[in-house]
């Protein structure tokens, strides 16, 4: 007979045990008393600073939602990280900008209000274009070929295919930086101001246009999932890939669709990334890529308003953060990693849990 | 499976036979020894900086501008020049393997390079111990020449001046006394943003603070809220053109309305401006300006033809990459002797030739003169301002 | 072979053949070729890339299993052609066209210099040299499929194998060879003469070589510390640069004049250094014990890059040194006897001799068993009575351990460290050589350093394509050989297995 009470020595059990709560205990404090201090002690920053702070981070978050969405409907489905988002983020930025540089060239861009508001729209009807085309491609060249084999397979080669689209656009459009156009209409050195703390705070058009752009995709990509066919479909799959395809799903086609929709939400956020940013080159997408998936994570894997939830928190929290905690700006990408690093170990699951089958693990 | 090892084998020893040189014995009296050359054989002058990555414009530009002056001076006592273009990909690793490569082949004898002060930083002892001199176009971190090298030079100016007169200005004709340095985490940025935090609080101002960011980043806006927390006039920026230009562009919206952003020579050039448009306006950084000529019409005109881009988009740097080969170059026609049909060049000789030049006909300076510690750049420097799109020459100089 | 095939055939390879042109590749290959066969431009080579990819788009096109009718093969040939010829005309045509009307496409597409674009156009005027491009590529496809379909007919695969079999089998029957194979220390013999060529190789090869070498000997030493983790254990490591620099900057830190200026001797921070970067491994371990194999990847991306983070800021510089690195890192010496770069190969070498040793009996070992039952199916290992958190903890404090010996190494051999030098990229490239090498086998992952190290500083001439290459291989191999260039029989098995 096998036993199972017996595995491991009692020892360790109790040492486990106490060790999470103890670190979380830790974490907590440090992290209050440290409020405490910029907050109420020493007082570094004044209201309108905050607020400054907080609507960067929103505007950031809304964009790592949209590239989240992309992950977390691939992983959903494949179980799989998609290491090569972020480029297909950076493609769609690209395609945008040459629209809009293309438009500008015509002298249409800034012409009137009309035609600056058709040059964006075609950028973005560009830009997801493109992020759908590649990320179709990328599954069929790259993911496809290796459904079958072990979770260490593809994901070396979607590092592989992250490395060859990052280096494929140095070499076709330089290794300079792009400056992507800035339209009368929607600028971003231009905006809302308001009066905070008696001092000015500057919403920009194009920050507005991202947030904005962001949740209408998110509402955009539930309605999908939760209401139509397609979505039905995409949700059996995750939930058994045999037994939907024995209930006449074509598992192909729906992975193929699920891949498309996250190239063109990622081709959207990238272009917000450029309108608002105002830089691209080819190695844009790496950094968003890596944040938009731990904001992923954050909300809970496989679960689209947790994608969601998890790419504002995430946006809010990493700019907060280092101006919470009275560190230097440059620890910002360490915050964004430590918040992933904790959350993996004190709710693995996210904040709004995973939407997976459990099967599968 | 044996036959698998016996191949790897076999492998293995083909590059190492064909790795496998005999050293040449030749007589010689110079301390480091000389370099020896065959009818037929040409004297290598390397160029090293970032070919590739995100700074690869640094580096491709650079070298073009070297190229040319090779091109200008093809040859020594009938033996080609050879310019070898090195990738150090911005890494000090690579630096290290690049420089340990160069060493090791014989035909080279000087280096211009490296580009970046970090990689630099790694490569000095290597040259150093092999008796290669170094004329670098661009590094301009104040402790290379301080150290008492043999073998280091440079074509550009100290940061130790850069900062100095980049506080002074700031003090006494901005007259500004609050200001921020910031700096991009990288060796460069932060000798400059500490350097004129230094100085200028010997002056008498006052440094709210020395903040860091990091390279690549592509949103400031917190960090720049931040230091608008802290109310100062003015940012002193040390970091490269890029970063410049998008710190620049996210200031209005951060609340820095207002404040002046001061850069320096890194963020110099066209490209700034392309990449900040409108934000760039009222920008000041520093620039050793070349002074018009008909050497540097000429040199734009053969840049152009020979690659296209106008002079000054990839980086202001080109002529300093033309001048600093042009300075190798000339020093090694100077000291190289012809024995029977080969050609010599006494290593020591060359090092020490070089920093004997004085008043060389350059693009950057019309009189390119060097002193005992490796410096042979301009000791003035200008700083500039943005004005309707373009740079010019800053009031008050 | 049908009209679908066709179309696919013509359309990737006009999708390809335009790519290549957009990323230089023509261009490169046009260079490379001048360089051997001496002729005057980059057109032949150029030519040959293009006309290459037709003749593969044709024979894609007519590939089949039976033999078919020379007029189907021919149609669908043309096809296939016509169709790569037309999406290679028109993309000549709107290049041709936008720059004789002045527009600065080199601007946006970097790779479309004059001499590029010349080698599509010859200088006609862009009507005529789509007509031109068209005529070539349909022709080409048109040749390739009669090509694809001959061997078929002919059979020239199989007699190709045959021949190769046939000749195979003779040179193994030469007695000099057979009798060499049976022997009984032919095995032991081979290694030890390449150990003998191994001691000798540093006191002939120059610095650069020697250089060489031994950066690909540190690398042979973190992939078989990541071999641990990843090969044995079956974690996924995405952060194991950390490690690395943990060794590193130890030593740095203790052997430099600045910042500290704590001079020890480097053999004694060594053992210190290796144990640090161990422990780091542990604490590395705990918190990620029971998570996923993807989540457990990204944390340890997110690790790794906390560390250099961390070690390039402000608030840490008075103790690390800051982005400005630590210079002039103590070296070993023996018996005053300053290190040079032979020295460091020799030990290198043994440094890898001791790590191929542990390995070898960790495999054999109750630990190696615990890993592989691991590797195949956690719960039931836990069933059986293998304390899988213990080996996981080891797994990671062991192959943490080898990575700080690299470390030290690399930072007393470079005299340097610096941040930068451990990004995301060193532990990347790290794991893409165990991967590509062989997980599990030692051979492999020695093979796998050679060629991700070594081959870039032989063919430095295709620098600009190297990462390109590169995720290009990941990709292919993962897709056609996942076990690596030379696996461990185990691994090969078990990857097939599931594959299949």
């Amino acid at each position: 007979m096998i036993s199972t009470t017996q595995a491991h020595p009692k020892r360790s059990l109790s040492l486990g045990r106490w060790i999470r709560p103890l670190v979380a205990v830790l974490v907590i404090a440090f992290i209050l008393w440290r409020l405490w201090t910029i907050l109420f002690v020493q007082q570094v920053y004044g209201a309108e600073t905050w607020v400054r702070i907080g609507i960067s981070g929103l505007i950031l978050g809304g964009v790592y939602a949209v590239v989240a969405l992309g992950y977390t409907l691939v992983y959903g489905i494949l179980f799989m990280i998609n290491f090569a988002h972020g480029d297909v983020m950076m493609l769609g930025a690209f395609a945008g900008y040459f629209t809009l540089e293309a438009f500008d060239a015509a002298g249409l861009l800034n012409r009137n209000l009309a035609w600056s508001i058709v040059c964006v729209a075609t950028a973005f009807a560009a830009a997801m274009l493109v992020g759908m085309v590649a990320a179709i491609l990328l599954e069929r060249v790259a993911y496809r070929p290796l459904r079958t084999a072990p979770r260490l397979v593809p994901l070396i080669s979607a590092i592989g295919a992250s490395l060859f689209l990052e280096n494929a656009a140095q070499l076709m459009f330089g290794t300079a930086r792009h400056a992507y156009a800035n339209p009368n209409v929607i600028g971003r050195d231009a905006g809302w101001v308001f009066i905070v703390n008696g001092k000015e705070v500057l919403v920009t058009y194009t920050g507005a246009l991202t947030f904005v752009l962001s949740i209408l995709l998110m509402i955009g990509l539930l309605i999908l999932v939760k209401r139509t066919k397609m979505g039905k479909a995409m949700r059996a799959v995750a939930e058994d890939k045999d037994v939907a395809a024995l209930m006449g799903i074509d598992v192909d086609r729906v992975i193929s669709n699920s891949f498309a929709i996250s190239g063109v939400l990622a081709g959207a956020a990238g272009v917000m990334w450029g309108l608002h940013i105002g830089i691209i080159y080819h190695y844009v997408g790496f950094i968003p890529g890596m944040k938009a998936f731990t904001a992923a994570v954050l909300g809970g894997i496989g679960n689209v308003a947790g994608a969601m939830l998890g790419g504002l928190v995430l946006g809010v929290l990493e700019s907060l953060g280092p101006a919470a905690l009275g560190v230097s700006f440059q620890l910002q990408d360490v915050v964004a990693f430590s918040i992933l690093v904790l959350v993996l170990i004190f709710r693995p699951t996210g904040l709004l849990g995973e939407v997976l089958s459990e099967k599968k693990m | 499976m044996r036959t698998r090892i016996l191949l790897v084998f076999a492998l293995i020893a083909t590059v190492v036979l064909a790795a496998c040189c005999p050293k040449e014995k030749h007589e010689c009296t110079d301390e480091w020894g000389c370099a020896v050359f065959e009818p037929g054989q040409t004297v290598k002058v390397a160029y090293v900086g970032p070919m590739t990555g995100p700074y690869a414009a640094f580096g491709t530009d650079i070298s073009r501008g070297a190229e040319l002056a090779v091109k200008a001076n093809p040859d020594v006592e009938g033996f080609a020049f050879e310019l070898v273009i090195e990738d150090t990909q911005g890494s000090g690793e690579q630096s290290a393997s690049v420089a340990n490569k160069l060493v090791a082949d014989p035909r080279v004898v000087a280096v211009a390079g490296h580009t970046f002060s970090g990689s630099t930083l790694v490569a000095i002892p290597i040259y150093e111990e092999a008796g290669i001199p170094m004329m670098s176009p661009s590094t301009t971190l104040a402790t290379f020449t301080q150290q008492g090298s043999e073998v280091y030079n440079r074509v550009a100016f100290s940061d130790a001046l850069q900062a100095k007169k980049a506080a002074e200005y700031i003090y006494n004709v901005l007259g500004i006394t609050k200001i921020v340095t910031v700096h991009d985490s990288d060796a460069y940025g932060q000798g400059l943003a500490e350097g004129v935090a230094a100085e200028f609080e010997d002056l008498g101002g006052e440094v709210l603070a020395i903040k860091a960011t990091t390279q690549g980043s592509a949103d400031y806006s917190a960090a720049l809220a931040d230091i608008a927390a802290l109310s100062p006039e003015l940012i002193y920026y040390g970091g490269y053109d890029a970063d410049a230009a998008l710190m620049v562009s996210q200031m209005a919206a951060a609340g820095l309305e207002g404040v002046v952003f001061f850069g320096c020579d890194g963020t110099y050039g066209v490209n700034y401006i392309d990449l900040a448009g409108d934000a760039a306006e009222g920008t000041y950084s520093t620039n050793v300006p070349i002074p018009p000529s008909d050497a540097f019409d000429q040199f734009k005109a053969d840049y152009e033809a020979a690659y296209g881009d106008p002079q000054g988009k990839l980086s202001p740097f080109s002529p300093h990459g033309h001048d600093a080969a042009a300075v190798l170059l000339a020093a090694i026609d100077r000291v190289a002797i012809k024995d029977g049909n080969n050609l010599v060049i006494p290593r020591k000789g060359l090092a020490e030739e070089i920093r004997k030049t004085e008043n060389f006909l350059g693009l950057t300076s019309g009189a390119i003169t060097c002193d005992a510690t490796g410096e042979c750049g301009p000791q003035e420097l200008v700083f500039m301002i943005v004005e309707s799109g373009a740079w010019v020459e800053a009031p008050g100089q | 072979m049908n009209i679908r095939s066709s179309l696919r055939g013509g359309f990737v390879s006009g999708f390809v053949s335009i790519l290549a042109v957009l990323l230089g590749l023509t261009g490169l290959v046009g260079t490379i070729v001048q360089g051997w066969f001496g002729f005057r431009s980059q057109t032949p080579g150029a030519w040959a890339l293009l006309l290459a990819i037709a003749l593969w788009g044709g024979a894609r096109a007519a590939r089949s299993a039976e033999v078919e009718p020379w007029g189907r093969v021919l149609v669908a040939g043309l096809l296939a052609g016509a169709l790569h010829g037309l999406l290679m005309a028109a993309f000549t045509w709107l290049v041709g066209s936008l720059i004789d009307s002045g527009v600065a496409l080199r601007k946006w597409l970097a790779q479309l210099t004059p001499q590029a674009v010349e080698l599509l156009t010859f200088g006609l005027s862009p009507a005529a040299a789509a007509a031109v491009v068209f005529a070539a590529l349909a022709i080409g496809g048109l040749v390739g499929a009669l090509l694809a379909q001959a061997s078929t007919r002919y059979r020239w695969r199989q007699s190709l194998a045959q021949r190769w079999g046939t000749a195979r089998e003779r040179f193994e029957a030469v007695p000099a060879v057979k009798g060499f194979r049976q022997h009984r220390y032919s095995q032991q013999i081979l290694y030890g003469a390449g150990l003998l060529v191994l001691l000798v190789a540093p006191l002939v090869l120059g610095k650069y070589w020697n250089y060489t070498v031994g950066t690909v000997g540190i690398y042979v030493m973190l992939g078989l510390g990541l071999n641990i983790v990843v090969g044995m254990a079956g974690l996924l490591d995405l952060g194991y640069a950390a490690f690395f620099a943990i060794g590193a900057y130890t030593i740095a830190l203790l052997t430099a004049p600045e910042p500290h200026g704590v001079m020890v001797n480097f053999w004694l921070v060594l053992p210190l250094g290796i144990a640090l970067a161990s422990a780091a491994g542990v604490l590395l371990g705990i918190p990620v014990l029971r998570m996923r194999g993807d989540y457990l990847a990204i944390v340890t991306l997110g690790f790794g890059e906390i560390i250099r983070v961390l070690l390039k800021s402000d608030t840490l510089t008075s103790f690390t040194g800051g982005p400005q690195g630590v210079r002039a890192v103590g070296g070993p010496s023996i018996l005053g006897f300053r290190a040079d770069d032979r020295f460091y190969v020799y030990l290198i070498i043994l440094g890898i001799a001791l790590v191929a040793f542990l390995t070898y009996r960790l495999q054999h070992s109750r630990a190696g068993r615990a890993w592989m039952a691991m590797r195949e199916d956690e719960d039931v290992a836990e069933v059986m009575g293998i304390y899988t958190l213990k080996y996981k903890l080891l797994a990671f404090a062991i192959g943490a351990g080898f990575a700080g010996l690299g470390g030290a190494i690399f930072a007393a051999r470079n005299k340097y460290a610096n941040p930068e030098d451990f990004a995301l990229l060193a532990s990347i490239n790290v794991l893409s050589l165990v991967i590509i090498g062989g997980m599990g086998s030692i051979p492999g992952i020695i093979l796998g350093a050679l060629v991700l190290k070594g081959l870039p500083e032989i063919l430095r001439q295709l620098e600009d394509y190297r990462m390109l290459a590169f995720g290009a291989l990941l990709i292919v191999m993962m897709i056609l050989r996942p076990e690596g260039l030379w696996p461990s029989k185990r691994r090969a098995m078990e990857l097939h297995e599931s594959v299949e």
